[in-house]
């Protein structure tokens, strides 16, 4: 008789607690806290408990002054709440990237450059104990040996170079990146000799958000309050409204968070076992009433068309791009004959969206655009949806292979995806030694990768719009670049703790033994190697820009933004 | 630009400027009888251009152009080699022994110039025909594994079966097949045959084989179309590396010999007075 097939616990929610040690005391102290002591235990299900939320979901941090919190440009999970003590946001022009424990980047002189011809001939991933700690205006320590954070060290001249304002107790922050995804938009660090702060992690603000309508209004004025308006004057359909309109529109809109944040790990692990992809949650559904226009926020979402008994994919849609205006000013324009929704658009890993309703839309929005800026009427002649126009169907540019394959390996995240056209790759490796000569002698990709037709996409890091790899990185080492937006790591505040590496979907990133100069591996007091996270980093360093391209006799390797696929359609049409 | 555009802009200029080479010389070979001096330093000036090339490959961070860039003029400052070659000998390969192997080689690395490039026009699109992309540095890897897992699967049908079909099979058909790259040339020239003969004996083989066998038999079946795919990426590969062996090495010894070819003509002619 076989054996039957092992089994384990289903895994739970709350297996993984944020912070294991989070003791019931606690608890209760912050039971008793605003704004958790004003909530209803009773709103909360059986299976959500308040008590068990803030077990779980949060923890208790105990800052010194100067401690950082959070730092601008991080993709945080986590929103914190003061409970005791002071904390201070950096406004306006943030802290010198050195102070938050990233690395300055320098484009090399032409006698660096020339200097690499020998200075390479280092041991693989070498560094000096120097240049582990030459960071000088920022400090990793590790008080507990749990916990590596970073320590401004002279409080005083940033609150006099700096403008900085102040947020005290039961104030909340860190919220709006934490739920909709963005980076974060400013720095704070902790003003008291002790503060205590409470972070929050995403899924629980989000259960106490939704069981608390306090709590769900408060963050939402604060969201309206910070960020909305911004980020609806971004969108062209907005940029004519006057104030007051827009404070109307405001007022109405909608958010909504789809899909898992941290998809990458789940996404990976099916990729690599070869299973099925991830199910993408439905947002708004081809044949349905359009009840308001989407806008994304964050994220990405799979715009597609019934055909056959499948969907055929169309488009892939980003920050910033829109979904169902189309209908909807149809509608307003042409009442008699109205349409349905036209695709269906499908979360793709995890998406922000606003959402502005129709009436708000046909009311306030419509009527202010100008007649050549609405987007044309829909055939309506047929008892079916409209063809795609070109603009939509981004399967006209690159073909319908290619944009599946896009949107089932998520490269759209790219921004400077390296894409290598195998009709014309003579297979030479100048572009792995380009790279090598350019990053001391240790190429950062590897010429390998999935491939369709004639393209393959290498295991280089792609600069994602949506740079996963940055959620978790405990000392902010991974970071993006200042000016060119590229994502580097910063290898001396990297503590090669792999979460990084474990987040990267497109297994770009690689942990390495670092050696000193002689070539030993250096380890840490229990003999382990100590291990740096590398990757491509778009040659920020050289002055000729990437040199993997500049390298390619062929033309067959290029760097391209896959965000918007004009430039790739281009370049293969060559 | 896309690569048609390239190809006219290059072919152009190049014409333009093999025309204009043609007509001075057909214009003034008769009044200039030092003509060939002037003609043999610009051949050599490219020729140099053309082999800073390969030091250009070695300096991929510093800001020279790229190496597209710098591919495209070496193939048509290559044509125009030609013409200049032909312009210098005025049309004929040289009588003189020292003169001739010069024309030669001169020849011979134009030759295995554009050889190379066809090849590596060619061969990647085969590659990305046949499909099963592979590092070349892996090949040896993957080979060794293909092999352990054939020999271990002829091994086994030994216990299995308690018959050692299977195995003398192997060891008579199978192993040295497994055992390295085999059938380059006939990779080549794109010729399936010896995979297919050594497919028809597995499948004369099976007959003999009761069912658990033909499983086994089919599993060898399918690394032996595995091994030939990888031989026929490391054939092609190898090709597209091995070309510029040629070209370099031929490169060098030209210049040597022009650098003599010099000494030769200032020694005996006197030079450009």
């Amino acid at each position: 008789m076989p054996n039957p097939p092992p089994s384990i616990d289903r895994p739970q929610r709350w297996d993984a607690a944020l912070d294991p040690k989070m003791s019931d005391a606690t608890v209760e102290r912050l039971l008793s806290t605003a704004p958790f002591s004003r909530m209803k235990t009773e709103n909360f299900p059986g299976r959500l408990p308040l008590r068990d939320i803030l077990k779980n979901d949060t923890r208790v941090h105990a800052c010194r002054r100067g401690e950082i919190v959070m730092r601008e440009g991080d993709y945080g999970t986590s929103a914190f709440l003061v409970l005791s003590g002071m904390v201070r946001v950096v406004l306006g022009q943030g802290l010198p990237a050195a102070m938050l424990g990233r690395r300055l980047f320098h484009r090399k002189n032409i006698f660096k450059l020339v200097a690499q011809l020998w200075a390479f001939q280092k041991e693989p991933e070498s560094i000096s104990v120097r240049d582990l700690s030459k960071d000088l205006s920022a400090s990793t320590h590790d008080a507990h040996g749990e916990e590596v954070r970073i320590c401004l060290q002279d409080v005083p001249r940033i609150l006099d170079k700096h403008k900085t304002a102040l947020i005290e107790g039961g104030e909340f922050f860190g919220e709006i990146a934490a739920l909709s995804r963005m980076p974060r938009t400013a720095s704070v660090f902790a003003e008291s000799e002790e503060s205590e702060l409470l972070e929050i992690r995403w899924q629980g603000l989000r259960d106490l958000m939704k069981y608390d309508k306090e709590l769900s209004r408060h963050i939402d004025q604060i969201y309206r309050e910070r960020a909305l308006a911004a980020a609806l004057r971004r969108i062209p359909i907005f940029q004519r409204l006057s104030e007051e309109t827009l404070k109307k529109v405001m007022a109405a809109t909608e958010f909504g968070t789809y899909g898992d944040y941290d998809w990458s790990g789940e996404y990976k692990r099916l990729f690599q076992s070869g299973g099925p992809r991830p199910q993408e949650p439905v947002i708004a559904e081809e044949g349905d009433y359009p009840n308001g226009v989407l806008l994304i926020q964050s994220g990405f979402a799979r715009l597609s068309q019934k055909f056959g008994h499948g969907h055929r994919t169309l488009n892939y849609l980003g920050a910033g791009q829109i979904y169902g205006l189309q209908e909807i000013a149809h509608n307003w324009r042409k009442p008699q004959s109205p349409v349905s929704l036209q695709y269906t658009l499908r979360v793709m890993g995890y998406t922000h969206v606003l959402k502005i309703p129709t009436g708000v839309m046909e009311s306030l929005v419509l009527p202010e655009m100008a007649p050549r800026d609405l987007p044309a009427l829909l055939s309506t002649a047929e008892d079916r949806p409209a063809a795609p126009s070109p603009a939509v169907d981004a399967a006209e540019k690159v073909g319908a292979d290619m944009l599946e394959f896009l949107t089932e390996n998520r490269f759209f995240n790219g921004t400077a995806t390296m894409m290598i056209d195998l009709d014309r790759c003579t297979r030479c490796d100048d572009c792995v030694r380009a790279c090598a000569a350019a990053h001391d002698g240790n190429p950062r990709f590897l010429r390998h990768g999935p491939i369709s037709g004639r393209l393959m996409v290498a295991n280089a890091c792609m600069h994602c719009v949506d740079p996963v790899c940055m959620i978790g990185c405990p000392t902010g080492a991974i970071h993006r670049y200042a000016f060119g937006g590229q994502v580097v790591i910063n290898p001396s505040t990297c503590i090669g703790c792999k979460a990084c590496f474990h987040n990267c979907p497109y297994e770009a990133i690689r942990m390495v033994e670092i050696r000193d100069a002689d070539g030993d591996i250096l380890a840490d007091q229990e003999a382990q190697p100590i291990l740096k996270a590398t990757k491509c980093d778009l040659c920020v360093e050289q002055i000729t820009g990437p040199a993997c391209q500049q390298a390619c006799p062929h033309g067959a390797l290029a760097r391209v933004n896959l965000h918007g696929l004009e430039a790739f359609a281009t370049w293969l049409k060559r | 630009m896309r690569f048609s555009q390239q190809r006219g802009f290059g072919f152009t200029v190049f014409l333009i400027l093999a025309a204009e080479l043609v007509c001075l010389h057909l214009a003034y070979a008769r009044q200039m009888p030092r003509l060939s001096c002037l003609t043999g330093w610009a051949l050599l000036g490219v020729i140099l251009l053309l082999a800073l090339y390969n030091g250009r490959k070695k300096l991929p961070f510093l800001p020279l152009l790229s190496s597209e860039e710098w591919l495209q003029f070496h193939i048509y400052a290559a044509l125009l080699t030609g013409v200049l070659f032909a312009v210098h000998v005025s049309y004929k390969i040289p009588a003189g022994w020292f003169q001739g192997v010069l024309a030669w080689l001169y020849l011979l690395v134009m030759a295995s110039g554009f050889f190379g490039l066809f090849l590596s026009r060619a061969i990647p699109k085969r590659l990305t025909t046949r499909g099963g992309e592979v590092l070349f540095e892996r090949i040896p890897a993957i080979r060794r594994q293909f092999q352990e897992r054939a020999e271990q699967l002829a091994l086994q049908s030994v216990g299995e079966s308690k018959s050692g079909t299977i195995a003398d099979f192997y060891l008579r058909e199978l192993k040295p097949f497994f055992s390295g790259p085999r059938n380059c040339s006939r990779h080549w020239s794109e010729d399936g045959g010896p995979v297919n003969r050594i497919l028809a004996k597995i499948s004369d083989v099976k007959r003999y084989l009761n069912e658990q066998e033909r499983a086994t038999l089919e599993e060898i079946a399918v690394l032996v179309r595995q091994k030939d795919g990888l031989d026929y990426h490391y054939a092609q590969q190898l090709l597209l590396k091995a070309w510029l062996f040629v070209h370099i090495p031929l490169t060098y010894s030209l210049l040597l010999f022009t650098a003599v070819h010099i000494v030769l003509v200032f020694a005996f002619s006197g030079g450009v007075r």
